[in-house]
């Protein structure tokens, strides 16, 4: 069964003045344990749609369903809380708080969810060890390199225990090797624990290590492809379609 | 962890914070500062008034108000004032007689205020044995009398001269004597230093055939706040009595309303004083509120809900509001303490101005809790009212516009 479901999502900025259609009729399914990248040019739609799925953005057609939960016309407090509950976000400027420490960034979250004391502890260490974090508990953002930050950023989205993670443009701001270990971190998480991660981006790297590659062109689906079998490094790419949902 | 992540927000960019800190403590410091030597400065006002004139409370007899005779005293003894000492919330009373007579020395005649007085009671309320400067006070009874020193340079009298009073008694008898000069003193408003003599009171009743008998009873409560209950208690009491029941607001009502006026005034200051500082506190949480949009919007995104980033805010705004107010009182004490100690004294025409009204030239500051919890207050529900901007904008917040911030 499909964890996120988008139906005929279609969304216009200015529709007054000048319109801007950001996305156009789009429909997809995702499958729990999908490693998916949104690709396409600059302007195409890729943040637009992951800003739906978040629930960041509001489509003006069509809804979002999460886990079959209709995210699509929820109030903005009940909003708020699925997201904190469902989804791990993962942003291109790591976006960490930046008078906590990489160990209290990550156990935030969990206190926003009000867990256990003893539960933050033992997640956010785990989470951060896994990242290869265990000797930066204590270090704020600023002390951080930009690769360390974002693997903070990605523990930071895993500790909620979310159904998902949506990823903008995680590599962007990255050097090779510390994108290629970010990637190597998050295909990890994905296998070993089934986290579904969700990218858009430029980065032919992202793009290559994905499973499941999704073009946008002008707002709309162009391609939708499926790599065969899933494995790291395979870049031969299995073309199913515009419409093809899994 | 909100107050670990409210505090440490504070200190991120320390600058801001203590520039902000900085122009609530001088704030805290202006306003304080102007409270203290108003309050004081009407302190000094209502002592002076109180101590040397109409005490707190006073009983008279009910006619006395409308015609301030001798005709108008009423019948004191020992009994009467145990019986309203007697009262709840009364330290202790002090009884007067008191009328206006001539004064003379050898060559000069002049207009003097005659008070009957027991010394030591008198002592209680406004410490007179020390405005003693030269010579001693009477005893009961023993036929001398202690004059002011402007009097005495007015009737060129000395310590040891005599002085002849003459005037009118109860209901007609004439009244005069000729008394020792026992002492002198100097009285601390003017218009008194120049026309007063006490003698005690058994010489002034005996002077003025008014034997028993007393123009006022003043009555000293235990607390300042207590003097309307008390007033009330006695007003009870004397009900079926030919006496009235005055508190000092209602013998000066003059002074009750310059009072009003001049805290008008002060109010007025502090209020564009409030404005100014509102606007620099304003200033600072709005800068700070627009550096961190994006901030705010990426708390929203990751899930933290509006009012708990909104309380955040709230404490941060806090935290900032009770340093500088903290630094404020610490930073204030210092210039209160040395002017409550060492007053400034009025010269020129200010002088003349406040010798007019009887009043002591000085302004000492206040040293008050009330003050300083009144402008904490003050500048917290300021910054209390200031800090509605951010929450507003949190809860207001488009999280996608936020977060491109």
């Amino acid at each position: 069964m499909a964890i996120i479901t988008t139906q005929n999502l279609s969304k216009i900025y200015n529709p007054d003045t000048i319109p801007v259609h950001a996305l156009r009729d789009v429909s997809l399914e995702f499958e729990e344990g999908e490693f998916t990248t949104v690709r396409g040019p600059s302007g195409s739609g890729k943040t637009t749609l992951l800003n739906m799925i978040g629930g960041l953005d509001i489509p003006n057609e069509g809804f979002v369903e999460i886990d079959g939960t209709r995210i699509t016309g929820m109030k903005d407090r009940e909003l708020i809380n699925f997201r904190l509950n469902n989804i791990g976000f993962v942003f291109q400027a790591y976006n960490l708080i930046p008078v906590f420490t990489a160990y209290e960034n990550v156990s935030f979250i969990m206190l926003l969810q009000k867990r256990e004391k003893s539960e933050m502890k033992e997640r956010a260490e785990e989470l951060l060890t896994a990242m290869g974090l265990s000797k930066k508990f204590d270090s704020r953002p600023k002390q951080l390199s930009g690769g360390e930050q974002q693997r903070v950023a990605v523990a930071r989205a895993l500790a909620s225990r979310p159904k998902f993670i949506l990823a903008d443009e995680p590599t962007a701001n990255l050097d090779t090797d510390s994108a290629m270990n970010l990637l190597d971190m998050m295909e990890k998480m994905n296998k070993e624990e089934n986290v579904t991660f969700i990218f858009s981006t430029h980065d032919q790297r992202v793009i290559d290590r994905a499973r499941r590659v999704i073009t946008m062109v002008d707002g709309a689906i162009d391609k939708d492809e499926r790599k065969s079998p899933p494995s790291k490094g395979e870049s031969e790419l299995s073309e199913q379609g515009d419409d093809s949902l899994s | 962890m909100y107050l670990k992540l409210a505090w440490r927000n504070i200190w991120r960019n320390k600058r801001r914070t203590l520039i902000t800190v900085s122009s609530i403590m001088f704030a805290v410091v202006f306003a304080l500062f102007l409270e203290s030597l108003e309050k004081g400065a009407h302190d000094v006002m209502i002592e002076n008034m109180t101590r040397f004139h109409t005490g707190y409370i006073q009983v008279q007899d009910y006619r006395f108000e409308d015609e301030p005779s001798l005709d108008n005293a009423f019948y004191y003894d020992d009994s009467f004032s145990v019986r309203v000492r007697d009262f709840e919330l009364v330290e202790y009373t002090i009884p007067r007689i008191e009328t206006f007579m001539l004064a003379a020395g050898a060559e000069v005649t002049r207009g003097a205020f005659v008070m009957g007085i027991d010394v030591d009671r008198e002592d209680q309320l406004n410490n007179l044995k020390d405005r003693l400067t030269e010579g001693k006070f009477f005893e009961p009874g023993d036929g001398t009398a202690v004059i002011s020193e402007g009097l005495a340079s007015r009737l060129n009298l000395a310590v040891g001269d005599s002085l002849v009073l003459l005037g009118q008694g109860r209901f007609g008898m004439t009244a005069s004597g000729l008394y020792e000069i026992s002492g002198l003193l100097r009285h601390p408003t003017r218009e008194m230093n120049n026309q007063l003599v006490y003698l005690s009171l058994p010489d002034a009743q005996w002077l003025l055939s008014a034997d028993d008998h007393i123009t006022a009873l003043l009555v000293t409560p235990s607390r300042s706040r207590n003097i309307e209950p008390v007033a009330e208690q006695l007003r009870t009491d004397f009900k079926d009595e030919e006496l009235a029941v005055f508190t000092w607001r209602e013998m000066i009502p003059e002074l009750v309303e310059a009072l009003e006026f001049d805290r008008a005034q002060s109010r007025l200051m502090m209020g564009i004083l409030y404005v100014v500082i509102g606007f620099g506190i304003f200033g600072t949480i709005l800068t700070m509120t627009l550096e961190r949009m994006r901030e705010f919007g990426i708390l929203l995104s990751v899930g933290m809900q509006r009012i708990k980033l909104a309380f955040v805010v709230f404490i941060e705004t806090f935290f900032i509001t009770i340093l500088g107010v903290l630094a404020g009182f610490v930073l204030g004490l210092f210039p209160i303490l040395y002017f409550h100690f060492n007053p400034i004294v009025l010269g020129g025409n200010m002088e003349e101005l406040v010798a007019e009204w009887g009043i002591e030239p000085v302004m000492p500051t206040a040293l008050s809790p009330e003050i300083f919890i009144w402008q904490g207050m003050m500048v917290f529900i300021l910054t209390t009212i200031i800090c509605f901007y951010p929450t507003i904008k949190i809860l207001t917040l488009k999280i996608l516009d936020a977060s491109k911030a």
